[in-house]
């Protein structure tokens, strides 16, 4: 290994010197100046994203433990826009409730070293980077989640993320620990050639599943979502929802694609019934739902189970799609996060009724979460009809006819009720309307990137060609 | 020999996990636990594996144990006992803990494995090489990320204990 190598792993590297730097940073400012922190954090991370979109070579370090290729880097670069995206939007919240308490680097550190815990989870090459990967990308969440102390409902949801959380990494040690058993290694490369159809290796298989099923809150899976959601902050809620969901999902394609393929007969039905019951049990909730955070939170997992549908394929297509429609989730998602964290700073309000007329007094806000709503409904001109689109088309090409079906209702489902939100906005007039506001420089720049995000996913074709060329890396 | 030994070991360790989960109160689940884990390092002293049941003792047994019985302690009501599940409740744990229980024993009991002939003793001079050895086989990498993760853990551990009180007073000061 020379050193010339160590280029492969830059992104991680360059990620840790910010923490690092960030550290010392908080070290070194006065506390009066620490409010200057916020804009070092976003400056640096700005110039980590820009960087990243240099081209990287395949290869593979430290004896096979962490690869990387063109995929792997195109996501990491993924992850990277959307939380630069989440910064931007919780700068003013961070400058005016969390650096008076003396905590606004922490949250930095804290956002980072979850993401770095990503970065190794999706480029791992054996198990147990993988497992310090998710390890390292829940534990500071859920600090985070309790990062309002002065809330309880923020504590609780830090001790229902951290709980939740240890149960669902223990119930996935105890898979990889079967999968070990019978393949005799850690490593992805020899567990593939090793895996065979057993008992032993379909328990692990299942319970390893259960684990990563977790993290993106899948059905039976998510009854922490959405009471983590309404008591965090909503920066923390929407990381959770986009950023989070997005890596797993991701790693889950790439595990089950390559070390898992020849399960593939045996997960397909898994997946099957999972995605099925995702989609119907957060379209059902989510229609009853009056606080936005928990309407989010049901509806993000509701995207979820129509993700899955991916899944199905097990081919290029497969991936291609996924990829795609993860990228349009975090630009849509992010952009009705956005707003919801906008109009709740402003005036601390959550709940649907009160954006009862909000179109009258502010239009651009208005506009900007229609069209986030519309591209998670999957309504044509915006991005989020193509992701959806794809997606159908990534299953029915295997056959999957009546499950596409199904998720068409869903999706009729879920334009109910994220038209009441696009309802209450637009035709509803209110005497207690949320009154005309101006958004800080940060939060504009935020929202405009999802709008443009949304935009460009969905007129700007090649960009779909370019994730399906890059998904041959894969298989 | 060896057999007897694997079997009282496992015995203390079944006996005392059981005791650990339905003890109603908190300090004698504690007590319970700490033996359960001395008991998993003797099985790993039975099997060779003498730095790893060192590890076992001083970090669980004698880290983990004593930061519980800590945080144990600074809970208000540590007379309180654990309220009583009702029978049906219990009754239909007791049968899902069951069946779940019979799935994995049948299947790892009708699982061939391919058993390893292993003599060689892992001496920690081996141990200690392995975690700084960037090959094949090499554990640098892990050992660098947990370094992250124990950061990570502080930053956020600080975070959760400054409590508003103490913000408050730094606001004062201000």
């Amino acid at each position: 290994m020379n050193f010339s190598s160590f280029l492969l792993m830059r992104q991680e590297i360059i990620l840790l010197t910010i923490i690092l730097l960030l550290v010392t940073a908080e070290i070194s400012i006065s506390k009066t100046k620490k409010h200057s922190i916020v804009h070092l954090a976003i400056f640096l991370f700005g110039i980590h994203t820009l960087v990243g979109f240099f081209p990287t070579d395949t290869g593979s370090l430290f004896g096979g433990m962490f690869h990387t290729n063109a995929l792997i880097h195109f996501f990491k670069n993924v992850l990277n826009v959307g939380v630069l995206i989440l910064l931007l939007q919780s700068a003013d919240w961070i400058q005016e409730k969390i650096v008076a308490q003396h905590r606004g680097t922490e949250f930095f550190i804290l956002l980072f070293s979850s993401l770095f815990g990503m970065y190794f989870m999706i480029s791992a090459g054996d198990f147990l980077m993988f497992y310090l990967g998710l390890e390292l990308s829940t534990l500071p969440v859920a600090a985070l989640a309790a990062f309002e102390v002065t809330k309880r409902i923020s504590s609780e949801a830090g001790i229902k993320l951290i709980l939740s959380a240890a149960l669902a990494s223990g119930v996935a040690l105890f898979g990889i620990s079967m999968l070990y058993a019978t393949s005799g290694s850690i490593y992805f490369d020899d567990v593939i050639k090793m895996i065979a159809s057993t008992n032993l290796t379909l328990l692990g298989t299942v319970l390893f599943f259960t684990g990563l099923a977790f993290k993106i809150s899948l059905v039976p899976f998510h009854f922490w979502t959405a009471d983590v959601y309404e008591g965090a902050p909503i920066s923390v809620a929407s990381y959770l929802s986009v950023i989070s969901k997005g890596a797993a999902v991701f790693i889950l394609m790439i595990l089950l694609f390559t070390v898992f393929k020849t399960l593939m007969p045996v997960w397909e039905n898994i997946i099957y019934i999972v995605a099925l019951a995702t989609m119907f049990t957060g379209n059902l909730f989510a229609l009853r739902q009056q606080n936005m955070k928990r309407f989010l939170a049901f509806s993000s997992i509701a995207q979820a189970g129509f993700i899955l549908l991916g899944l199905m394929a097990g081919n290029q297509l497969g991936t291609a799609t996924i990829i795609y429609f993860v990228m349009i989730y975090i630009f849509s998602n992010l952009a009705a996060f956005g707003v919801v964290q906008a109009i709740s700073l402003q005036t601390g309000k959550e709940n649907m009724t009160d954006y009862e007329g909000l179109y009258r007094t502010n239009p651009n806000l208005s506009l900007v979460m229609m069209l986030g709503l519309f591209s998670l409904a999957g309504i044509p001109p915006v991005a989020g009809f193509f992701g959806k689109f794809f997606l159908f088309t990534a299953a029915a090409s295997k056959g999957y006819y009546l499950l596409v079906f199904l998720a068409v209702v869903n999706v009729t489902i879920s334009l109910y009720y994220y038209l009441l939100v696009v309802r209450a906005m637009f035709l509803r007039t209110s005497d207690q309307a949320i009154p005309y506001f101006k958004n800080k420089l940060y939060m504009r720049l935020g929202l405009m990137v999802t709008v443009i995000g949304i935009l460009v996913l969905g007129l700007y074709s090649p960009l779909y060609d370019y994730i399906f060329e890059l998904s041959k890396h894969l298989n | 020999m060896e057999r007897i030994i694997f079997y009282i070991i496992a015995f203390i360790i079944i006996v005392f996990a059981m005791a650990s989960v339905s003890s109603r109160k908190m300090l004698r689940s504690v007590i319970y636990l700490l033996f359960v884990l001395c008991g998993i390092a003797g099985i790993y002293f039975l099997i060779d594996y003498n730095f790893l049941a060192a590890i076992q003792l001083t970090v669980y047994a004698g880290g983990i144990i004593v930061l519980i019985i800590f945080s144990v302690l600074l809970v208000h009501h540590i007379e309180m006992e654990l309220e009583m599940a009702k029978p049906l409740r219990k009754i239909l744990t007791a049968l899902l803990c069951m069946l779940g229980l019979g799935v994995f024993l049948y299947t790892i009991y009708n699982n061939h494995f391919n058993v390893v002939d292993n003599q060689v003793t892992t001496t920690t001079a081996d141990i200690g090489s392995k975690l700084l050895s960037y090959d094949a086989g090499g554990f640098i990498l892990p050992f660098e990320v947990v370094s992250v993760l124990l950061l990570a853990a502080m930053v956020g551990a600080i975070v959760i204990a400054k409590g508003k009180k103490l913000t408050d007073n730094n606001d004062t000061e201000l």
